[in-house]
């Protein structure tokens, strides 16, 4: 196997319930991964556990085979290359649009480096063509705090280029933004996976179906069907899952 | 020459053992019959003085003791003299009436030498024993075990077998047993009060036997060190009790400052720096009410606390809705901010005490019920103490009971964990912040009412408990009142341990490092509150 | 990214270049002229630039990553004992009890030897190097316990306010060798030079002046680094600046560990124009009244930190001198005042005016 996430018989609990029970799933290099599943079904514990933000009772999370991501912390689980998009947008509001971008390029992030730190023109011209891509470039030095929901979706994006990660975790980036705006957005992750990993999860199905790429459904912290969009929704136990209560 | 002292005691033991003797003269007879005769005479009057048990009979022997005792030149009439040299009064020495002015020697003093003196102690000694109030009797009891004089040993024998008050009369055995310590008395007897003595409280055995640690008899020195280690290993026990205890009386002032805080900061997540404030408020309630009683109705003074307990959760609680409603409530979800205009609040609240009050200390009274102390083994257990204990404690479970099962608490509840969801419900959001801060502040107030009664009320009394406030509520684990309760009563007896191992000042500062390691170590405190919002 | 020196720190650091200049004149006319400064005063000037120069420390921490330290009055303290321990050693044997090699208090305490952490001191840069060391040392030892375990927010401010209660209690004991109640105190001179002499005070001043410059600069320039931009955003969004990648700690710690040392270089120079340094510095109260003066003048201002600083200690002197029981009510109501309606400082409703003014639209400062 040469998975490069792998999590294996990964548990979690909260106050005797189990968010993630035996979560077992394997993500190969370079692919595009959509995970489904109702409300409280564990997607972002889950994400939250590949992160370093949530510690697991059990099991594993394997990073190309090798390092054990659960006893990293958030930093060092970053600095491997997984970079993750919140389900609450979060940018950093005091700065403008183009400062959060500089802070997520991918550089050194040691105190020194930072303070001694000289931006350049191939700097520059990263940040610019990153704005140009995420269409915020009007908007550049405009204060992140007032940009819409959408924007900040969209800027929250580009940040996570910008980190230039292996491993893209991706909560939710199509809400509160249009119909095109959606499509757009599967079309860039299409776009990224090949040389990046992403994870994406959404409730938006046409989104899903957009994204034309392997489906993990999650239910009660353990995965419940995986296959295509068009084989897991047909599976009968799904269809109960999503509709039936 | 040497006979005489027990003469004396003969004649006074036989008077006492024999009240029908004594009755035969009465106490006016022997009055008068004092001023005739020698030393040795007197001696023996003052000895059937005393067999009278006639109650006067005490008054007549001490003036006779200082000397005020005469004798009137021209009646015979014995008088107490009192007033001045140049123009001394006098008063009938047994009916006790007012004689006026006698004028300047018409009086013979009666006179006393040393041995006479003593006998006199003894017999008043000897009295006191049967007197009929139990106090005296107890207090001569006492007196006895203090100087055991072998004079005494027969009293002391009459006393007991007399007495029906259980306590007196253990004092009076062990004052029997120091007596026969001090006699004559065989080495049987003499271990056999050791072993009385033994069972008295830790220091009683200590000052009463240490004489006797070097008896030459071995066998009576064994003993007495037996019996003194026993002590001394009790007295160690004990006053780990009293650590204890002394702890947990600190651990309920820490819990009365604190429970307070643990609404507004644990509930409702407000940062009161003023909290220390409303605690003295509350003090100076207690000062004003009492300055109230004593100058309009000094004999409801019994009652002031009890008057000043309502009154200062109200006033207190009604300056903490108005704290609220005019500057917290501009500040929900900024801790930073309202901890800086609470700590602004508190210097204006300080300053404003000042000048109404003045800067130094009032004087805060206890009423007679609460002072005083009993003992219980071998600690004394101070009746401020235990009451602080008992009201710390009330109160925390009254409010543990509120917060539970009434409508208040509920919603009170509901608004912390879910404000807009309790708005949508009908819930009058605003009300019950006003009223949960007010809560909490009228607990500090409750709070100064009790630490009026240890401290110093001073405009400066609150500093002295908001940062261990804050330590507590903290290190308890926020918005968890058992962990208030744990935390408050751990940090105190802890800090009543380390004090007399590393002085008052190191143990305090010790206590704070280890606090501010252990919320490094656990920030959300001893029983962090569970759940996603706690995360943040 | 933004400039080192811009519109408001030129005005603020050409005025204090004035004040540096003009002050020594002044205060070498004739007494009888108009603008004649007493030389007494030139000691209290220093004094109220050396508070400045806390005010811009605590600025550093709080006004840019949000770590809002109650303590750093513990800090200023440290640095002015560091340097009150060198000046007891220059007393020598001109103290009460003419001890050569013992301070007064130790002699009237019946020490017979000195302490081994007096050692050093007698040399002028040890105690220098030690008044930015023993501060920079423990803010750096306390913030990596407590960053280290994400105690953030109010619990910081707590802790730090616990950690100088501590400090408080201990400095009071004799035992500790710091004089006690009494502090340090008596000094004679510094270098050589008589603390007394008007042109010592007038060096002293000087000296204050171009260490707030220089501390302002130093500031600024970390809040213009990309460090400083990842310290704004530790303080509006710590837990994302963790999952790109930064260690929050390390940043938290060297901010607050510079910071600490520019306070302990502020009560480096303050001990020897105020001739005194006792326990009572290190009262929580003091550390909470310096954030006051940041309030005041603009948080995440730097210069407004500063201009706060003096603001409230000249209107403090001038209150406690006429008024004495209004400057509480009137700190008091400060604290109020500031919080509810003035969020961004003296230096906010400067920029506001001149933003209505300009008819351009109104630029969000930072949240509090
Ligand atoms: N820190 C926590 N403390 C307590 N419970 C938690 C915590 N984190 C997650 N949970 C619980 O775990 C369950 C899974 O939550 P999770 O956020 O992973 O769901 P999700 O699949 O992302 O749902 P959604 O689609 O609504 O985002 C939920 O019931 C949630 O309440
Ligand atoms: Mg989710």
């Amino acid at each position: 196997m040469s998975a490069q996430l792998f999590l294996d018989g990964v548990h979690r609990s909260f106050d005797g319930f189990k968010a993630i029970n035996n979560l077992t799933l394997s993500v190969d290099k370079g692919d595009l991964r959509a995970v489904i599943g109702p409300n409280g079904a564990g997607k972002t514990t889950m994400m939250d556990i590949i992160t370093g933000k949530t510690r697991p009772d059990g099991g594993e999370v394997l990073w190309n085979m090798s390092t054990d991501l659960t006893r990293l912390d958030e930093a060092a689980v970053a600095n491997l290359g997984i970079g993750r998009k919140f389900q609450k947008p979060t940018v950093f509001e005091t700065h403008s649009v183009e400062d959060n971008i500089r802070l997520a390029l991918k550089a050194p992030r040691g105190v020194f480096a930072t303070l001694f730190h000289r931006s350049d023109k191939a700097e520059e011209a990263r940040v610019t063509a990153l704005l140009d891509q995420i269409r915020l470039t009007h908007l550049r030095t405009e204060d992140a705090a007032n940009l819409s929901h959408g924007q900040k979706q969209w800027l929250e994006i580009g940040m996570l280029l910008a980190q230039e990660p292996d491993l893209l975790l991706v909560d939710e980036p199509a809400a509160g933004m249009t119909d095109a705006e959606t499509m757009e957005t599967a079309e860039l992750l299409k776009s990224i996976a090949g040389q990046r990993t992403v994870i994406v999860v959404e409730h938006d199905m046409d989104f899903v179906r957009a994204l034309d790429c392997r489906v993990t459904v999650l239910h009660q912290g353990s995965v419940l069907a995986e296959g295509s969009l068009d084989h897991v929704s047909a599976r009968d136990d799904v269809i109960e899952v999503y509709l039936g209560r | 020459m040497l006979l005489r002292p027990y003469l004396r005691l003969l004649a006074l033991c036989l008077a006492m053992l024999t009240p029908l003797a004594a009755s035969a003269q009465t106490l006016d007879e022997l009055v008068a019959r004092l001023p005739d005769g020698s030393y040795d005479d007197r001696a023996a009057v003052v000895a059937e003085i005393a067999a009278t048990g006639d109650p006067r009979a005490l008054a007549v022997l001490e003036a006779l003791l200082e000397g005020e005792l005469e004798q009137r030149n021209s009646d015979g009439r014995i008088v107490i003299v009192g007033g001045t040299r140049r123009a001394p009064t006098g008063t009938d020495a047994l009916t006790g009436e007012e004689l006026g002015e006698l004028g300047r020697r018409a009086t013979e003093r009666i006179r006393v030498n040393n041995s006479l003196r003593r006998t006199i102690r003894t017999a008043m000694g000897v009295m006191t024993l049967r007197d009929p109030d139990p106090a005296r009797r107890l207090a001569a009891a006492e007196a006895a075990l203090r100087s055991p004089a072998v004079e005494q040993l027969d009293a002391l024998d009459a006393a007991m077998q007399a007495e029906e008050l259980d306590y007196i009369r253990e004092a009076q055995t062990l004052a029997h047993a120091a007596t026969i310590l001090a006699s004559d008395a065989d080495t049987e007897t003499k271990i056999e009060a050791v072993g009385v003595i033994a069972g008295a409280p830790a220091l009683t055995v200590q000052s009463t036997l240490n004489a006797y640690r070097a008896a030459e008899d071995p066998a009576l020195a064994e003993a007495v060190a037996d019996a003194i280690d026993a002590a001394e290993r009790r007295q160690a026990l004990w006053g780990q009790a009293q650590n204890l205890w002394f702890g947990l009386s600190l651990g309920s002032v820490l819990l009365l400052a604190a429970i307070g805080l643990a609404i507004t900061f644990g509930v409702m997540g407000v940062i009161n720096l003023a909290h220390g404030e409303l605690v003295m408020l509350g003090a100076y309630t207690t000062f004003v009410v009492q300055e109230t009683i004593r100058t309009h109705a000094p004999e409801y003074f019994g009652w002031s606390l009890a008057i000043a307990v309502p009154l200062a959760f109200l006033f207190v609680g009604a300056v903490g809705v108005a704290i609220e409603r005019g500057i917290v409530r501009h500040l929900y979800g900024r801790p930073l901010e309202t901890l800086l205009a609470t700590w602004g609040v508190s210097l204006i609240l300080q300053q404003a005490v000042r000048s109404v009050f003045g800067p130094t200390n009032r004087e805060v009274g206890t009423p007679d019920w609460m002072s005083g102390a009993f003992q219980l083994g071998e600690m004394t257990v101070t009746w401020p103490r235990v009451a602080i204990v008992v009201f710390s404690l009330t109160v925390f479970f009254g409010l543990l009971l509120t917060m539970r099962y009434s409508a208040m608490g509920l919603q009170m509840r509901a608004v912390t964990q879910n404000r807009a969801m309790a708005a949508n419900l009908g819930i009058r959001t605003g009300r019950v912040d006003a009223l949960t801060f007010g809560l909490g502040a009228g607990i500090a107030g409750l709070a100064g009412v009790a630490l009026s009664q240890i401290d110093n009320v001073s405009p400066n009394l609150g500093q002295g408990y908001i940062i261990d406030s804050f330590l507590v509520v903290v290190f308890g684990g926020v918005g968890n009142l058992w962990g208030t309760l744990a935390a408050a009563m751990s940090l105190g007896v802890a800090n009543k341990f380390l004090e007399p191992w590393a002085g008052a000042v190191l143990g305090k500062i010790l206590i704070l490092i280890f606090i501010i390691l252990f919320i490094q170590k656990r920030p959300r405190g001893l029983f962090p509150q569970r759940g996603r919002a706690a995360e943040g | 990214m933004s400039k080192l020196i811009d519109l408001r720190m030129g005005l603020f650091l050409a005025a204090l270049f004035i004040v540096t200049v003009l002050v020594p004149i002044a205060s070498t006319l004739d007494e009888g002229s108009a603008v004649a400064i007493p030389s007494y005063l030139i000691p209290l000037m220093g004094k109220y630039l050396c508070y400045a120069i806390l005010a811009v420390a605590l600025d550093l921490c709080w006004g840019y990553a949000g770590i809002l330290s109650l303590g750093h009055g513990a800090f200023f303290a440290l640095g002015g004992y560091a340097i009150g321990m060198h000046l007891m050693r220059e007393i020598g044997a001109r103290g009460v009890y003419a001890n050569p090699d013992l301070p007064d208090f130790m002699v009237f305490l019946g020490w017979d030897e000195l302490p081994w952490f007096w050692y050093g001191f007698d040399w002028f840069p040890f105690a220098a190097v030690m008044a930015l060391l023993v501060p920079g040392a423990l803010a750096f030892v306390f913030g990596w316990f407590a960053f280290r375990s994400r105690v953030s927010g109010v619990y910081l401010s707590i802790i730090t306010q616990a950690l100088t209660f501590a400090l408080l209690l201990a400095f009071f004991r004799n035992e500790m060798g710091f004089g006690g109640n009494n502090g340090l105190t008596d000094f004679r001179d510094v270098l050589g030079f008589s603390l007394s002499a008007p042109s010592t005070r007038i060096a002293l001043f000087v000296l204050t002046a171009l260490a707030l410059a220089a501390c302002l600069v130093i500031a600024k320039a970390i809040t213009v680094s990309k460090a400083g931009k990842v310290l704004v955003a530790v303080r509006d969004a710590e837990s994302r600046t963790r999952f790109m990648g930064y260690r929050v700690e390390n940043y938290s710690v060297f901010v607050f560990t510079v910071s600490a040392m520019m306070a302990g270089l502020a009560g480096a120079l303050y001990v020897p124009q105020v001739g005194i340094i006792n326990p009572g510095e290190f009262a929580p109260a003091n550390s909470i009244e310096i954030v006051v003066w940041v309030a005041l003048g603009g948080r995440g201002t730097l210069v407004g930190a500063a201009i706060g600083a003096l603001v409230v200690v000249a209107v403090e002197s001038w209150l406690t001198a006429n008024f004495p029981d209004l400057w509480l009510f009137a700190l008091g109501a400060l604290f109020i005042v500031v919080v509810l309606w003035m969020p961004n400082g003296i230096l906010g409703l400067v920029e506001k005016l001149r933003f209505r003014r300009a008819k351009a639209p109104a630029k969000t400062e930072a949240p509090a």
